[in-house]
C-alpha cells in the first residue's frame, strides 16, 4: 500500500541529512512501529507520509513516496487527510474548536459530508470510543489524557484507512495510555494501518507486526515483537529503547548513604482550590540528598502540591518548616525552585549565560562557569535558551536553580517525550544534585525512571497521603499497583 | 457539564447579532432619556426571558440610579457637573448595548457564534482567525499563571509596581515567553489543522445545527417596532 | 502545495498565526485599558494603556506574516469583538479603518521596514479612539437631543466647550506617542530575542 523509495532528506537550514536512504514498504492493514532515538528520523517519515513534508516543512527531498502506486508529493494534503489521519504528541495545541463535540466532527466537516453523515460518525465514534461522559463538554476543562482521546477521536471519526501517531503517550499517565492501547486494538480490529513513532514500547508490543528500529536517518533492522524481546537488555539499552516489559524493571536507585536528619517537615498540610479541598492533612519529612517522587492519579493535586512546597499555592492550612523554623511563603520561594513540564515558561533571556543572571544583582561570573560546566552547558553559553532542545532547556533551569543557591527542588515530569539515554541522563542529573545535598521531589508516572533514580515514594490518593514508603524490593508490587502497571496488554 | 443545545427558548446568533444591530442604532438616534429608559426595560426583559435573570435585575437598577442621577445633575450648574454630564453622556450611549451584549454572551456558546460566521458567509480570511483568537484565549490564561509563577521563583515581581521600577525588564520577561509559545502553538495548531483537512476547497458543512424560530422573529420584530418609535 | 508558490495569499499557518496574536492583542488591550476605563477621570485616555502595551506583539506579528491584508484582519477581528460586546460604534468602525490605514503604511515597504511598521502599528492604536473623536465632534448635541427641556444653557455650553478643549488633540497627539514608544520597545525585544532564535524571517 505505502512504498517508501530511496528517501533522503535534509531540513531546511540543517547541514546534515535527517534521513539516508530509506526503504520501507508498508501493507494494507500493518501495524508499523518506528523506534530510535531521539532525532533518529521517525518524526521525519511519518511527516512524509501525511504531507507535511514537503507542503509545510522545507528540504531537500530526494526519493520517492507512493500511496498505491501514487506519488504522495502530487497529492495536496487535504486529499491525504481522507486517507490518513494524524494524531501528534502534544494534547493541548491539537483542538481547534473549543468544545468536544465540535472537535470531533471538525475533520468532517472539512471535508463537506451531509449533515446526517456528521451526526452519524461523531455518534459511531463516541460510541466506539467510550467518551460519553465527555461529551459536551469544554476543552479547556479536560485533562491531558482526555484532550488527547478528543484528538484520536477526531482523525477517528474521518474513518481513514491509515492513522499516524507521532509520539501520542508521551504526555500521558499510564491509565490513559492503557486507553490509548485499547484504542489501538480497535483500530487493529478494524484492519486499518497504523503507523505509529514511539518512545515507550511496553504498550505496543502485541500489537505490532513490525517494529522498525531507526539509527541516525537509516533503518538498522526490522523486528518482531518475539525478536525484540529476545534481545538482551544490555543492547536494547544501547540502541536507546525503553523499556518493553514494565514488571521485569530492576530497581536501581541506591538508598542515600547516610541517613541525614530531616530539614523539611510538613505539617498538616491542607490545599484548598475554588472552596473544594484538594489535599488533607499532608505531614511528612524529608532530609537533604533525597529524591522523593510523587505520584498518584490525575487530578489528585500533585501540582497544586508542588506549588504550595513552592509557596506558590495561596489557599493553604498548615505548616512547613525548614530547619526547625516556620515558613512564610515568600521564604518557601526563596528555598524553593519548581522545573516546569514546559520549561519555556521559565526562559526569559537571550543566552544561557543571562539566563544565569538574570534578576541577580552582582552575578558571580566564576560561580556561574563552574554551574554551567558541571552540567555539560558551557558550549552553549551564549546560545539562546528556546534553540536548545527539551532536556537541554532543563538543565538550564537547573543551573538557574543552582546559582540562584535553591536547596529545594521539584520537577515536573521531567521525563515526558524523552528517550532512553535522556532518560538517563535526567536520572544521573538527580543523583548529582542529590550528592550536592539537595532535597529533590519529582512528581512523575514514569515507572522506568523513578525505579532509576528515586529513593522514596509519596502516593496521594482520594485527597491523602496514602502511602509514604522507601523504594526497594520489598515495595516493589505496591509501587506497580500505585502506578497502575500490568495493563491487560501485559498478560 | 453539559449544555444543552437545543433549549426552548434560546434564539439563533443571528438573531442576537441583528438586535445588537438595533440597539446601536436606536442609541445613536434615541430622540430622548425616556426612550433609552424604555429600551433598557425592553432589554432586561428579554434578558428574563433568556434565564439570566439576576443579570437583567442588576444592569436595571443599576441604570435606573444613572437614570436618576443624570436627571438630577442636569438641575445643577457647574464645571464639574458639567465633567460628569459628558462622562454620563457616553455612559448612557453604551449602556444599553452593553447590558445586551452580556446577555448575548453568556447565552451564546463559543462554537454556535463561528457557525453563525460561517452562515453569515463571512470569509475563511475572517472566521479562521476569529475561532482561533477565541479558542486561544484560555490558554493565554493558563500561560500567564505559569509565567506568573516562574517569575516570583526568581524574584522578579510581575505586577505593576515591577512593572514601573524596571519596565524594560519585566516586559522582557512577560512578553517573551508568552510569545514564544505562540508561536509554537500557531505552528502544530496549523499542523494538526491542515492533516484533518482544512484547506479543503469544498464548502464546508456544520454539526452545529443553527434554525430560526418564531421567537426569533417575534423579537426581533418588537425591536424593530421600537426602533422605529424613535421618529416618531 | 499551490498555495505555497503564491507568496502573497494567506495560508492556513499564517490565518492562525493571526489569529493567536490577535487574542495576545486582545488580552493585553484589556490589561491596558481596564484600569484606565474604571475611573472617569481617566476614562478618556483608555487608548493610552492599549497603545503601551502591545507593540511588542503587532510588531512581531508582522515579522511573522508579511502580507498584505494582515492589520486589516486583525482590525476587523477586533471590530467584532468588541461590537458584540456592546462597545461604541465609533471603536468598532475605528478599528476597521485604521486596521486597513494601518496595513497600507506598512506594505509600503513591504512589511520589511521596522520604522514604516511602527508608524503602522501607531496608526493602529488610533482605532480606539473612535468613539471619542465621535464624541467630541459634538458633545452637547447628545444633551439637546436627550436632555430638551430641563438643560440649561450654561451645561450645553460648557460641553460645548470640552469639544474646543484640548481633550482630543492629546487623546491622539499621546496615544501615538506612547504607540511609537511600545513600538521601539517591542523593535529591541524583537532584535534582542527573537531574531536569535531565527523566529524572523
Amino acid at each position: 500500500m505505502l512504498t517508501i523509495e530511496n528517501l533522503s532528506f535534509r531540513y531546511k537550514g540543517r547541514e546534515a541529512n535527517n534521513l539516508k536512504n530509506i526503504n520501507l514498504d508498508i501493507q494494507e492493514g500493518e501495524f508499523v512501529l518506528l523506534c530510535g532515538r531521539s532525532g533518529c528520523g521517525k518524526t521525519t517519515i511519518i511527516r512524509f507520509i501525511n504531507g507535511l513534508i514537503p507542503q509545510f516543512y522545507k528540504g531537500k527531498v530526494e526519493g520517492k513516496v507512493l500511496l498505491d502506486k501514487q506519488d504522495i508529493f502530487e497529492i495536496p494534503m487535504y486529499e491525504l487527510s481522507k486517507r490518513i489521519g494524524s494524531v501528534f504528541q502534544n494534547p493541548r495545541t491539537q483542538f481547534f474548536n473549543v468544545d468536544v463535540d465540535s472537535e470531533i466532527a471538525f475533520g468532517i466537516e472539512n471535508q463537506g459530508l451531509p449533515r446526517k453523515q456528521l451526526e452519524q460518525r461523531v455518534q459511531t465514534t463516541i460510541n466506539d470510543l467510550q467518551l460519553e461522559k465527555l461529551s459536551g463538554m469544554n476543552l479547556h476543562d479536560l485533562s491531558g489524557g482526555e484532550k488527547q482521546k478528543i484528538a484520536f477521536a477526531s482523525t477517528y471519526a474521518m474513518d481513514s484507512e491509515i492513522y499516524l501517531l507521532d509520539e501520542p503517550s508521551s504526555n500521558l499517565d499510564n491509565e490513559s495510555i492503557e486507553s490509548l492501547h485499547d484504542y489501538l486494538q480497535i483500530l487493529k480490529n478494524k484492519k486499518k494501518t497504523v503507523i505509529i513513532a514511539e518512545h515507550r514500547l511496553h504498550y505496543l508490543l502485541d500489537l505490532a507486526d513490525k517494529i522498525v528500529y531507526i539509527e541516525d536517518g537509516t533503518i538498522q533492522n526490522i523486528y518482531t515483537s518475539e525478536l525484540l524481546t529476545a534481545l538482551p537488555l544490555l543492547q536494547r539499552e544501547k540502541m536507546g529503547l525503553r523499556a518493553l516489559d514494565l514488571q521485569t524493571i530492576k530497581i536501581k536507585n541506591q538508598k542515600p548513604a547516610q541517613q541525614n536528619d530531616p530539614v523539611l517537615a510538613i505539617e498538616s498540610l491542607s490545599l484548598f482550590y475554588k472552596k473544594h479541598c484538594i489535599l488533607k492533612d499532608i505531614s511528612f519529612k524529608a532530609s537533604y540528598g533525597e529524591i522523593i517522587g510523587i505520584v498518584g492519579c490525575n487530578g489528585v493535586g500533585k501540582s497544586t502540591f508542588s506549588k504550595a512546597l513552592c509557596g506558590l499555592h495561596k489557599k493553604s492550612s498548615g505548616k512547613i518548616f525548614y530547619h526547625g523554623e516556620k515558613m512564610t511563603r515568600q521564604q518557601c520561594m526563596k528555598i524553593s525552585y519548581l522545573v516546569m513540564q514546559d520549561v519555556n515558561y521559565e526562559l526569559f533571556a537571550e543566552s544561557v549565560y543571562q539566563e544565569c543572571c538574570l534578576g541577580i544583582k552582582n552575578p558571580n561570573k566564576k560561580m556561574i562557569e563552574e554551574t554551567l560546566t558541571l552540567l555539560d552547558l558551557m558550549q552553549y553559553k551564549d546560545v539562546h535558551p528556546h534553540i536548545l532542545s527539551g532536556g537541554q532547556k532543563q538543565r538550564v533551569a537547573v543551573a538557574v536553580s543552582m546559582i540562584c543557591q535553591k536547596e529545594l527542588l521539584i520537577f515536573d515530569e521531567p521525563t515526558s517525550g524523552l528517550d532512553y539515554d535522556s532518560m538517563i541522563q535526567v536520572s544521573h542529573l538527580f543523583k548529582k544534585l542529590s550528592s550536592l545535598n539537595k532535597l529533590i521531589f519529582v512528581v512523575s508516572h514514569d515507572y522506568e525512571f523513578l525505579c532509576q533514580c528515586c529513593h522514596r515514594i509519596i502516593h496521594f490518593d482520594d485527597s491523602q497521603l496514602v502511602h509514604d514508603f522507601f523504594i526497594d524490593n520489598h515495595s516493589k508490587e505496591l509501587f506497580k499497583k500505585i502506578l497502575k502497571i500490568g495493563g491487560s496488554y501485559n498478560e | 457539564m453539559k449544555k444543552d443545545l437545543k433549549q426552548s427558548y434560546g434564539l439563533d446568533p443571528r438573531t442576537k447579532i441583528c438586535l445588537l444591530f438595533l440597539c446601536v442604532f436606536a442609541a445613536l438616534v434615541a430622540p430622548s432619556l425616556k426612550y433609552e429608559f424604555c429600551l433598557v426595560v425592553m432589554i432586561c426583559l428579554l434578558g428574563i426571558y433568556q434565564r439570566v435573570t439576576r443579570y437583567a435585575l442588576i444592569s436595571f437598577l443599576i441604570y435606573f440610579l444613572i437614570y436618576k442621577t443624570t436627571a438630577i445633575l442636569v438641575q445643577i450648574n457647574g464645571n464639574f457637573q458639567v465633567a460628569l454630564i459628558a462622562f454620563l453622556g457616553l455612559i448612557h450611549k453604551v449602556y444599553p448595548c452593553g447590558i445586551l451584549s452580556g446577555i448575548m454572551i453568556s447565552t451564546t456558546r463559543v462554537t454556535e457564534f463561528i457557525t453563525a460566521m460561517y452562515k453569515l458567509h463571512i470569509p475563511q480570511k475572517v472566521v479562521i482567525p476569529l475561532a482561533v483568537m477565541l479558542r486561544y484565549l484560555p490558554t493565554i490564561k493558563e500561560d500567564m499563571g505559569y509565567i506568573k509563577d516562574a517569575m516570583y521563583l526568581r524574584d522578579v515581581s510581575p505586577s505593576f509596581l515591577g512593572f514601573f521600577k524596571n519596565p524594560l525588564f519585566t516586559a522582557e520577561c512577560i512578553y517573551v515567553p508568552l510569545m514564544m509559545r505562540a508561536l509554537q502553538t500557531a505552528n502544530e495548531l496549523t499542523v494538526a489543522s491542515i492533516t484533518r483537512g482544512i484547506e479543503n476547497p469544498v464548502k464546508r458543512t456544520s454539526y452545529i445545527q443553527l434554525g430560526f424560530h418564531i421567537r426569533d422573529i417575534f423579537i426581533v420584530i418588537c425591536f424593530i417596532v421600537l426602533t422605529c418609535l424613535c421618529f416618531i | 502545495m499551490n498555495y505555497q508558490k503564491n507568496e502573497n495569499k494567506f495560508n492556513t499557518k499564517d490565518l492562525v498565526t493571526i489569529g493567536i496574536f490577535t487574542a495576545l492583542f486582545f488580552v493585553f488591550q484589556l490589561i491596558g485599558a481596564f484600569p484606565l476605563m474604571m475611573n472617569p477621570a481617566t476614562m478618556f485616555f483608555m487608548p493610552f494603556g492599549i497603545a503601551l502595551l502591545c507593540g511588542p506583539i503587532i510588531l512581531l506579528l508582522l515579522a511573522q506574516v508579511a502580507k498584505r491584508g494582515s492589520l486589516i484582519i486583525v482590525g476587523i477581528v477586533n471590530s467584532i469583538i468588541w461590537f458584540v460586546t456592546g462597545m461604541h460604534w465609533g471603536m468598532v468602525i475605528g478599528y476597521t479603518l485604521m486596521g486597513i490605514i494601518a496595513d497600507f503604511v506598512a506594505g509600503i515597504k513591504d512589511y520589511k521596514s521596522i520604522k514604516l511598521n511602527i508608524l503602522a502599528y501607531a496608526l493602529f492604536c488610533l482605532g480606539p479612539t473612535g468613539s471619542f473623536v465621535v464624541y467630541f465632534i459634538d458633545p452637547s448635541g447628545w444633551a439637546t437631543t436627550m436632555l430638551h427641556n430641563g438643560t440649561s444653557m450654561e451645561i450645553i455650553k460648557g460641553l460645548n466647550e470640552i469639544a474646543a478643549s484640548w481633550i482630543l488633540p492629546v487623546i491622539l497627539i499621546g496615544t501615538l506617542l506612547i504607540a511609537t514608544i511600545s513600538g521601539i520597545i517591542g523593535k529591541k525585544l524583537l532584535k534582542k530575542q527573537f531574531e536569535k532564535v531565527g523566529m524572523i524571517q
